[in-house]
């Protein structure tokens, strides 16, 4: 979809918004990408970034716009209004901060009022710390709403293809679309252990086999 | 354009080229213009005339903001002026005889709009804007349009305000019952009535208007009167729109969505059952089955998996014959549409298999004998297991080389089939037969099974098969009771073809293990036990990680079958030779060999073997084993820093090789009937203690030999003793804080098992332990605040906690003089003053526990008077004027000190107990301080001191402990919480 006044590049691309919590590690995980890092700019009164991020698939090259919608003042900024357009999203919280997917269904719920009918990703962030607050198991809001969910690691780049890749099989209605080349990322700053994260993964595994509790908060009491 | 529309419009802009500097211009203007008091007629006037929808999204934005911000200090009259505003955007009336076309625009601004509306609701509804929902249902006739904004509207008060999806404040949760509360009294039946005309009248010709409508009902269905929807009308017009062959699918599933949400309302189970009965839900089952991807048959699967799960609800909660009859008949009739959704369809996510069918079979549980129908749903439940528990053909080659993909997927299996395998277990109480029926002839079709599917067959059928050998009695199985013996016997004989596939080989083998009772009993099946654990299905598989399971599996039948195994010695050595080998030459595999070495020991350790084949067989395998070890401590100077590594990993190997098969040989073996068996080991025990001397500093190799020493002191009994004051020197040199811990261990094995025995050799090493451990456990005092959490402080840490159990070890076998030999007695002041403080203040109270216990036996040690000399000058008045004092009264006086605490009610009686012992041992010396010093100085009052004395001298201990306790219990409430003297 060509934006008006889009800086226009000559294949597809997509308006992809960023939401969660502040500090659950929106901006750190866009900047993992490099080539986005190289050419994003900074709009600091705003307090919105839009970091092109460039990836190869075996059928073309695709461009996401990441609107990395950080330190939002609860009155001032256009908040929501930066959805508009939106085509993919992707909420973001924070595994070892349980206030943080608390908020996730209002983040949802804020997105689907501006953009109905988009693909979204939710990510649980920081899966490297070791004191996870938010156990695998505990993560069932995408499956009331029918998102995809991945366990990330943004200072690790674990998992970092996946949202995109999830995304541009959706945006692309295929579902056998793939990347043929890694992007340049910046280098690990952590080194999960894959050990622990394979723990939470097959419990999210078991996870999906449970069935959601009646009231989410009895996932955080 | 003006100004505002421009600052919107570049505020808003999407470009990245944009100058940043005009941009901030813009949003900074904007932001002015959103102070300045005429903003919300401002809005309003945007609203009207301009057709941008960033202008339109940001006035209604701007409005709700100001709105929830200010309400409180506006004019009545701009209040008045927004409400008739927005309502008219919203209903498409003209505002001052102007259209405001804001419904023309797309979803999003309608949407904002009917948020700004909520945030109307919540101030003013019902007390000062009773009439938003009523006023606004006759304009509901205008068409599709007001119909879609009258639902955004319900939906947004739903999002924003009522649902239970989202946190709320204490202040929203109010402000929605209060809502909710004037709606239920004021509208709902209203619109409850305007809904159904609205779908009545446009299900043909809108079908989408219609779809919106009903799921927004959907959300409103839990919190109104379900007698507006469950009546003559509303639920046959619902089953006829889901039934409509022809009508859009979506519309079909919101009516199946409505229906659901009717379904799960909560009401008491009475209500509920009635409810369920009267919908007839079987009308919907002809719809699942024949397109099970589209999206009505998800809905419909949705409703009719909620619907079985209300049921099967009922059924637990009622208790009447009529209501149990009742509920039964309608599971049974959508139990087969619900089993077939299980197999064929997409579940929805709130649906659990397991637990609505867990639940189903503890309904069982209560009937018996089940009847044809529940067998039959028996098999069904047993069916979906099996789907359930089958891997996807896809992940054959990633689980058999076992890479990530098939990593992940295993683990998934693994915790994905726990409750599965519980409700598996279940289901074979319920109906054991039918169970075993199952799993057999699935045995036997996997086997048939086409090459495509055989893999996932055959270990879906034999982790069956595992899964009921766990959940077997002993006596099930060594009986093998049913089909078990046919099923074992064709277990054991049979070799897939798809034999070679890693999880396959693996299954099959901890299957066979499991059943390893069963052919305890049933002996002629040896052999074929010991085929499969051999050949290329065992520790012959190609694949690495199968083979050494299959060594791990086989040692564990080795140990159960030990005895019956006599006969098959000879042959069982001859199969795993070539494994041997690989140690007893030099060609080392990268593989741990202790399981095969223990199996073979525990084998050839037997006293049934006659003593030439024993001492043949053992040094068939130790001579070369030492050989090697010796060349290599020969070659030792000329190792080059590359051979290094690998020969230290070498002797490693080697070391644990021979202490695996030393464990099959018992120290009666070893030393009383065939001492030259014991003298084996210890010739290897003096080539092995060499590497200590080649190797001082090498701390794998230390550790192994260590252990080596513990299973020699098991094996050879007090036979060991000469070698050991040179062994434990050597250890003890230069060895790190962990290393510590692992001679302290040793050493501790050796008291326990030897007692006085070993008196002398402690003599001589225990200072220099002191020595060292003081020294080293003297840094974690020194050592405080968050820098104190490091890896040497927790070993230091995990140190002292060993040395307790030393000291306590010690004591309790009668080895206390050790401390007062002449090299010894200059720790004696620092061993004392660590207990004393780890008895009052350590966080573990077992600990604390540990150390009375030590200070109790010391006094019967050292204090024989009255009669005696003393024969540790000052331990005495240590005992009566410092222990007892701060360990016996103020550790138990502080509030830290927990009765409720089952571990703190030991400890105190142990503390009780050292009083006594205190006074039979220092008799009035003991009572007159404490009594005189000790309880004045916590205010105790005279006639409790009295009781007190009286206690202490009688003989009921338990009398003491719980008068002392209630002493200091008072002492506490006297003290009002504060401690004074700490």
């Amino acid at each position: 979809m060509a934006l008006p006044n889009q800086q226009t590049v000559d294949y597809p691309s997509f308006k992809l918004v960023i939401v969660g919590d502040g500090g659950t590690g929106k901006t750190t995980f866009v900047k993992r990408h490099l080539t986005g890092e190289f050419e994003k700019k900074y709009e600091p009164t705003i307090g919105v970034e839009v970091h092109p991020l460039d990836f190869f698939t075996n059928c073309g090259k695709i461009r996401f716009y990441c609107w990395d919608t950080a330190g939002q003042e609860k009155f001032g900024g256009l908040r929501d209004g930066y959805y508009i357009h939106g085509q993919c999203a992707i909420i973001m919280f924070d595994v070892t901060a349980r206030l943080t997917y608390k908020n996730v269904p209002t983040w949802h719920r804020d997105l689907c009022r501006v953009c109905e009918n988009i693909p979204i990703v939710l990510c649980g962030n920081k899966v490297d710390v070791k004191n996870r607050q938010v156990k695998a198991k505990q993560v069932t809001f995408h499956r009331k709403k029918n998102l995809q969910y991945y366990e990330i690691s943004a200072k690790s780049n674990y998992n970092f293809e996946k949202p995109f890749l999830y995304l541009a099989r959706k945006l692309a209605g295929d579902a056998n679309l793939h990347f043929v080349e890694s992007p340049a990322l910046a280098p690990p700053e952590v080194h999960i252990d894959l050990a622990a994260q394979q723990q939470h993964e097959a419990e999210l595994a078991a996870a999906a086999s449970q069935p959601l509790p009646d009231d989410d908060d009895d996932a955080f009491e | 354009m003006d100004d505002v529309e421009k600052a919107i419009l570049i505020s808003f802009d999407e470009s990245v080229t944009l100058d940043s500097g005009l941009k901030s211009q813009a949003v900074n203007f904007c932001q002015r213009i959103k102070e300045t008091p005429s903003i919300c007629s401002l809005c309003i006037e945007k609203l009207c005339f301009c057709k941008l929808v960033q202008v339109q999204f940001w006035c209604l934005q701007t409005l709700r903001d100001v709105i929830s911000v200010k309400y409180g200090s506006m004019s009545l009259e701009e209040k008045n002026f927004i409400r008739k505003s927005v309502f008219s955007m919203a209903c498409l009336e003209r505002i001052d005889g102007k259209l405001c076309a804001v419904l023309e625009s797309p979803t999003f601004i309608k949407n904002k709009l009917a948020q700004v509306l909520v945030i109307l609701v919540y101030f003013e509804y019902p007390l000062i804007w009773s009439s938003v929902f009523v006023d606004f249902l006759p304009h509901l006739s205008k068409g599709a349009v007001l119909i879609d904004m009258f639902s955004r509207l319900l939906n947004a008060l739903d999002d924003e305000l009522i649902s239970l999806d989202y946190p709320r404040t204490p202040e929203e949760v109010a402000v929605a019952g209060r809502v909710k509360d004037a709606m239920r009294q004021q509208c709902v039946a209203q619109i409850v009535r305007a809904w159904y005309d609205i779908v009545s009248m446009y299900r043909s010709s809108d079908p989408e208007v219609c779809t919106t409508v009903l799921d927004c009902m959907r959300r409103y269905i839990s919190w109104i009167d379900i007698g507006l929807i469950v009546n003559d009308a509303f639920i046959p017009l619902l089953f006829e729109l889901i039934l409509l062959d022809g009508l859009s699918e979506q519309l079909r599933g919101a009516a199946a969505g409505c229906v659901l949400a009717v379904v799960s309302k909560r009401m008491d189970a009475q209500s509920k059952l009635t409810l369920l009965k009267s919908l007839q839900i079987s009308r919907v089952f002809g719809l699942i089955s024949d397109d099970n991807d589209s999206e009505l048959v998800l809905k419909v699967a949705a409703l009719i998996t909620g619907y079985a799960v209300e049921v099967l609800e009922c059924s637990k909660r009622l208790n009447s014959e009529d209501a149990k009859v009742v509920s039964m008949e309608l599971l049974d009739e959508v139990l087969p549409t619900v089993f077939y959704v299980m197999q064929n369809c997409e579940m929805d996510a709130a649906f659990s298999i397991v637990q609505f069918l867990s639940g189903y079979v503890a309904t069982m549980k209560t009937l018996s004998p089940l009847q044809e129908k529940q067998m039959l749903h028996i098999s069904q439940i047993l069916e979906v297991i099996r789907t359930q528990i089958r891997y996807d053909p896809m992940y054959r080659n990633n689980l058999d080389i076992l890479d990530k993909i098939g990593m992940e997927e295993e683990d998934r299996m693994v915790e994905f089939r726990k409750d599965l395998f519980v409700l598996l277990r279940n289901v074979g109480r319920v109906a054991p037969e039918v169970t075993q029926i199952f799993i057999t002839n699935s045995f036997a079709s996997a086997i048939a099974s086409s090459s495509d599917r055989n893999v996932e067959e055959v270990e879906a059928a034999l982790s069956l098969l595992y899964a009921l050998g766990e959940s077997m009695t002993d006596e099930a199985m060594r009986a093998g009771t049913g089909l078990l013996s046919e099923l074992v016997t064709n277990l054991l004989s049979t070799r897939f073809p798809c034999h070679s596939n890693r999880i396959v080989a693996l299954v099959y083998l901890e299957t066979i293990t499991r059943y390893m009772k069963f052919v305890q009993e049933n002996t002629q099946y040896i052999p074929l036990v010991l085929a499969a654990f051999h050949d290329e299905r065992g520790i012959h598989h190609p694949n690495i990680n199968v083979s050494r399971r299959a060594s791990y599996l086989f040692m564990r039948v080795v140990k159960l079958l030990k005895s019956k195994l006599l006969l098959f010695i000879e042959m069982i050595l001859q199969s795993l030779q070539d494994v041997v080998a690989r140690f007893t030459s030099m060609n080392f595999a990268s593989e741990d060999g202790a399981h095969i070495f223990e199996a073979i020991g525990l084998l050839i350790g037997m006293e049934d073997v006659p003593l030439e084949k024993q001492s043949d067989y053992l040094s068939s395998l130790l001579t070369p084993l030492c050989q090697q070890v010796e060349a290599m401590l020969m070659n030792a100077k000329i190792l080059t820093p590359e051979e290094y590594p690998l020969k230290i990993a070498n002797i490693q190997q080697i070391i644990v090789a021979i202490n695996a098969l030393s464990k099959g040989f018992s120290e009666r073996l070893a030393t009383a009937s065939r001492p030259a068996i014991g003298h084996m080991f210890k010739q290897t025990l003096d080539v092995l203690l060499q590497i200590l001397v080649v190797f001082p500093k090498v701390e794998p190799l230390r550790t192994k030999v260590l252990s080596f020493i513990h299973r020699m002191v098991d094996t050879l009994g007090a036979s060991v003793f000469p070698y050991l004051p040179k062994a434990l020197e050597q250890l003890l040199a230069e060895s790190e804080p962990k290393e510590m811990v692992g001679f302290l261990l040793l050493l501790n094995q050796l008291i326990c098992k030897f007692s006085t025995l070993v008196h002398d050799i402690l003599e001589e090493v225990f200072p220099a332990i002191a020595g060292r451990i003081f020294s080293a456990i003297r840094r974690i005092a020194d050592s405080s605040g968050p820098e104190a959490n490091t890896e040497e402080i927790r070993e230091l840490l995990e140190l002292q906690k060993t040395l307790y159990t030393f000291l306590h070890v010690i004591t309790t076998h009668d080895l206390s003089s050790v401390f007062l030999s002449p090299k010894s007695l200059g720790y004696l002041t620092s061993i004392m003053q660590l207990l004393l403080h780890t008895s009052c203040h350590h966080k573990d109270i077992n600990t604390r526990k540990a150390c009375v216990q030590i200070f109790i036996r010391l006094i019967k040690d050292w204090c024989a008077r009255p009669y005696g000399e003393e024969k540790v000058p000052g331990f005495q008045s240590f005992m009566i004027e410092t222990f007892a004092t701060n360990c016996c009264l103020y550790s138990v006086l502080d509030k830290s000190f927990e009765f409720g605490d089952a571990n703190t009610l030991i400890l105190f009686g142990e503390i009780v107990l050292a009083q006594k012992v205190m006074y039979e041992k220092f008799g009035d010396d003991f009572l007159v301080h404490f009594v005189s010093k000790g309880f004045p100085s916590a205010h105790c009052p005279q006639n409790l001191v009295e009781q007190y004395c009286q206690k202490l001298k009688g003989s009921d201990i338990k009398a003491l402990r719980s008068f002392y306790q209630l002493l200091i219990e008072n002492l506490r409430l006297q003290q009002n919480g504060s401690l004074v003297f700490r």
